[in-house]
């Protein structure tokens, strides 16, 4: 059972659901991240389009890193800074420790570091007599309120200022009155002889520049700006992936960095630090020394695994975690190690090892909207179903996990026995034991199995295109082919309408649960087959059409990733479409005008899967019911349904729970929204939809039907 | 020009004045400094000529410049009250100063201060962020040694309680940018 394979991870999952205070105030604080990021795009030029710049500037980068950071080296030394680099964090402390011993520090003045963290450098030099002292004010909370951060950009974020207020009545031993400004002001006193007295002065770094042998640090709040001017030594900590090759690069990443954290374009504060200034003038014997440490930790071996050499391309946004679903009900401190949210479960697997990130991957349910939102396009889903993959191999696959992966030959079978099969589905015990034995969540109400395929009522039906315009083959996914083949052949109907000629040649199922699971052996064999089984009708001409979005997903997006270099998968991502976006382009061509009152009067709330964003938002399907009369608006929070394909058809709190608590916001604006129905294209976001609101939800085709 | 740099350094909470010569850039310096009864004034990075103007304007007020002495440091510069450092250039898009030091003092006199105000001469200001990279590197490459960039975009701020607003955390509460006309 799960809950005994993962007892920490559950009893945290309990907690955090429990919490619901802590979860308003984390989702409230990520809503701001997305809808900031949102406005600034706005204001950009080219929007979006610095994804693409970002993603090209850190491949290159990342390639060329050996190169880069001998020439960094070099340049660094050039201006004065002593370099080291070190193999591991032990090595890393080691020096700092030294140094710290050698110049006799008494106090280190730090400004906020995750790389610091990374390798818990605080304590071991707290341990040997140093005051360390975070001065970023959210660390500096967590810090002396004994916790970990609970957010990447707001660490202290689930403390109120009556909190705040009494931690800081606690240690300046004077009464902080509970508003805002009169914390600072006790900050600012507080921290300021800290600031003036350090001997050493402790900071991470964005960018490394080799070109000119320099560093970028960004803050808001200034405190980066004092710790590295005022300490005699000032100790910089950089990852070696943080190395650009020039200028425009590090500009590049200093904006999308806070751009996609927090809308900002940049923080308050850039330093481009070049070696070490003087402070004052006046007779020498300066001991005015700047030390980089490159640190290495886990990051080589990264960039030499290429399923984990993407993850080097992380410029510590945040954005994954604003709009990871179930990081938005969990938070921090229970979805992550020392580095949170879904780039959390890459990183701690490549620095922290991979048991440890095997502990919190189960969180992910690969919506994929993490890579949507990635200002280097990093495809996550697939590294975290690798690292699932590969911790299975250590430990195996949790038998629900299994369940969910052959859903398939499950739902063949239901087909098979579809009345008794639908009967036991329908019945109370026989779920509660399947929620014992398999793990299948017992309140979910499942669609029933149909007897009668789509695959053997489509082989019956006779074809109503006497001389079609083009040929289309169609990929059915398994809800339609073995719940609901009415809707397939709707589908069908509807090409046929336009003069398609459709067949339905020999294929498998899209196989996107092995992915969601880290099945990849499997994953990779069904994108083999599919590929080569329809790549041939691509090469004649035809287009393929799936109307599941997961399903086109994993034909578009997935398959050119898991075969990388596949010319077959390549092409047939080329050619796969979703069934609405290719219908309007039908439509155009042939001059089509449906009856334009078909839907009015009616008003929809239209749901976007997941899967669907990157293939163009739903806008098809909207674009179809809005030319029929329909009245249709996008209701979306931003992030996941909660369902997460298969996850919420899972039971307990790695499941249902979950994705119940995930869904919440959601089913709410549906519900206040006064719209008749929901109109979604997943079968599985339906499923969740319709527990979750009561609401009638339809899939498009469905309301041709219901009229 | 595409953007404006007032509208945009305002909007990150920061305060511009613009005047018409470094004659009323000085003045406009000591009235900021009667407004907030500032005993102690630091400068570093200006021309000498505005140096000496500010310098006349506020003969009330201790006037501290360079050359800093190492022994008085940090402590003089944290007395002051107000801060004025000269900058190389600004960046309309981002509401941008770009300050340039190869003397740690100048970074101290724009962050120890309440009130920090950053001098522009109007000519120096480019619109875009992007093209920021070939000045940044001509000043990078112009000191093969020690040299520090700073962006200051707005004031000091934070806002890791209650997501809260705050500014002048560690560094200034107000940003003053002064920008003297280019001239006809």
């Amino acid at each position: 059972m799960a809950t005994d394979r993962y007892p920490r991870l559950y009893h945290k999952i309990e907690a955090a659901l429990q919490d619901r205070t802590k979860s308003d105030l984390l989702r409230g604080c990520m809503k701001r991240g997305r809808d900031t990021r949102a406005a600034a795009l706005e204001a950009l030029p080219g929007g979006a389009s610095f994804r693409d710049d970002v993603r090209a500037a850190k491949e290159r980068c990342i390639e060329n890193l050996p190169r880069l950071k001998q020439q960094f080296i070099e340049r660094a030394r050039q201006r004065g800074a002593i370099v080291h680099e070190a193999a591991t964090g032990a090595e890393a402390i080691a020096y700092c420790l030294d140094l710290a011993r050698r110049r006799g520090a008494r106090t280190i003045a730090k400004s906020k570091s995750l790389t610091t963290e990374e390798i818990d450098l605080n304590h071991p030099l707290i341990e040997a007599g140093v005051e360390v002292v975070e001065t970023d004010l959210g660390e500096l909370i967590i810090q002396l309120a004994g916790e970990k951060p609970f957010h990447l950009v707001f660490p202290s974020i689930h403390k109120m200022a009556p909190d705040v207020a009494e931690i800081f009545s606690r240690v300046t031993g004077t009464e902080v009155p509970n508003d805002i400004p009169a914390i600072m002001k006790v900050v600012r006193q507080y921290l300021r002889p800290i600031f003036l007295n350090a001997d050493i002065g402790l900071t991470g770094a964005n960018v490394g520049i080799a070109e000119t042998g320099g560093i970028c640090i960004e803050t808001n709040e200034g405190n980066a700006r004092l710790v590295s001017s005022l300490g005699s030594c000032h100790i910089c900590l950089i990852g070696m992936e943080k190395i650009v090759e020039t200028v425009e690069d590090a500009l590049l990443m200093i904006l999308a960095h806070p751009v996609s954290a927090s809308g900002q374009l940049p923080t308050n504060y850039v330093t481009w630090m070049h070696g070490r200034s003087p402070l004052g003038e006046g007779p020498t014997g300066d001991d005015r020394e700047s030390h980089i440490i490159i640190l290495d930790n886990g990051r080589s071996a990264m960039r030499d695994d290429p399923e984990m050499r993407e993850a080097l391309y992380c410029i510590r946004c945040g954005a994954c975690m604003n709009i990871c679903p179930t990081y938005g009900v969990v938070g921090g401190h229970t979805f992550g190690h020392i580095y949170p949210g879904p780039m959390g479960i890459c990183w701690t697997a490549g620095v922290h090892g991979l048991e440890v990130a095997g502990d919190f991957a189960q969180l992910c349910i690969s919506c994929g909207l993490c890579k949507e939102i990635c200002p280097a396009q990093i495809n996550m889903p697939q590294m975290i179903a690798e690292i699932k993959h590969r911790d299975a191999a250590a430990t195996g696959h949790l038998l629900v996990n299994r369940v969910m992966m052959g859903a398939d030959r499950a739902a063949r079978l239901g087909s098979a026995t579809a009345p008794l099969a639908n009967l036991a589905l329908a019945s109370r015990p026989i779920r509660q034991l399947l929620e014992k034995t398999i793990g299948l969540a017992a309140e979910r109400r499942l669609p029933p199995f149909a007897f009668s395929t789509f695959m053997n009522r489509f082989a019956k039906r006779v074809s109503r295109v006497a001389t079609p315009r083009r040929t289309v083959v169609f990929f059915v996914d398994v809800y339609a082919n073995h719940n609901n083949p009415d809707l397939g052949l709707a589908a069908v109907d509807a090409l046929e309408a336009l003069g398609c000629a459709v067949i339905v040649p020999n294929q498998d199922v899209s196989g996107y649960p092995y992915i969601a699971y880290g099945g990849m052996d499997q994953a990779r064999r069904i994108a083999r087959s599919n590929s080569d089984k329809l790549a041939p009708w691509v090469r004649k001409g035809y287009e393929v059409v799936a109307i599941e979005p997961t399903a086109t997903y994993a034909l578009a997006v997935s398959y050119p990733n898991l075969l990388r270099g596949d010319e077959n998968a390549r092409l047939l991502a080329d050619h796969t479409h979703e069934l609405f976006e290719f219908l309007i382009e039908q439509e155009d061509e042939t001059g089509f005008h449906p009856p334009a009152d078909l839907f009015a009067g009616r008003r929809f709330g239209f749901h976007c899967a997941c899967h669907q964003r990157p293939l163009g938002g739903g806008s098809g399907a909207i674009k179809w019911l809005r030319r029929r009369g329909a009245q249709v608006e996008l209701i979306e929070t931003g992030t996941c349904c909660g369902m997460g394909g298969t996850f919420g058809l899972k039971g307990g709190l790695l499941g249902y729970d979950l994705s119940r608590a995930v869904g919440q916001p959601l089913f709410d604006l549906f519900v206040n929204s006064g719209v008749e129905a929901i109109v979604t294209e997943s079968s599985v976001c339906s499923i969740q939809l319709a527990e979750g609101t009561a609401m009638k939800v339809y899939h498009p085709l469905e309301l041709l039907t219901l009229r | 020009m595409d953007f404006d740099f007032t509208s945009r350094f305002e909007k990150l909470s920061g305060i511009v004045h613009r005047v018409a010569s470094p004659a009323a850039a000085a003045e406009k310096v000591a009235q900021l400094c009667r407004e907030r009864q500032a005993g102690c004034l630091a400068l570093a990075g200006l021309e000498p000529e505005l140096t000496a103007a500010i310098e006349a304007c506020c003969p009330a007020i201790t006037v501290l410049k360079e050359p800093y002495s190492r022994a008085d440091l940090p402590a003089a510069i944290d007395r002051a009250t107000v801060g004025v450092t000269g900058m190389a250039f600004a960046i309309a898009q981002s509401g941008t100063m770009v300050e340039v030091s190869v003397n740690d003092a100048t970074r101290l006199v724009s962050s120890l201060p309440r009130t920090h105000i950053g001098v522009v001469r109007e000519e120096t200001i480019i619109d875009h962020y992007a093209d920021s990279g070939p000045l940044i590197r001509a000043i990078i490459d112009s000191h093969p040694e020690q040299v520090v960039i700073s962006f200051i975009s707005g004031p000091s701020r934070t806002g890791d309680i209650e997501l809260k607003l705050t500014l002048g955390v560690h560094g200034p509460e107000e940003a003053h940018c002064i920008i003297i006309a280019a001239p006809a």
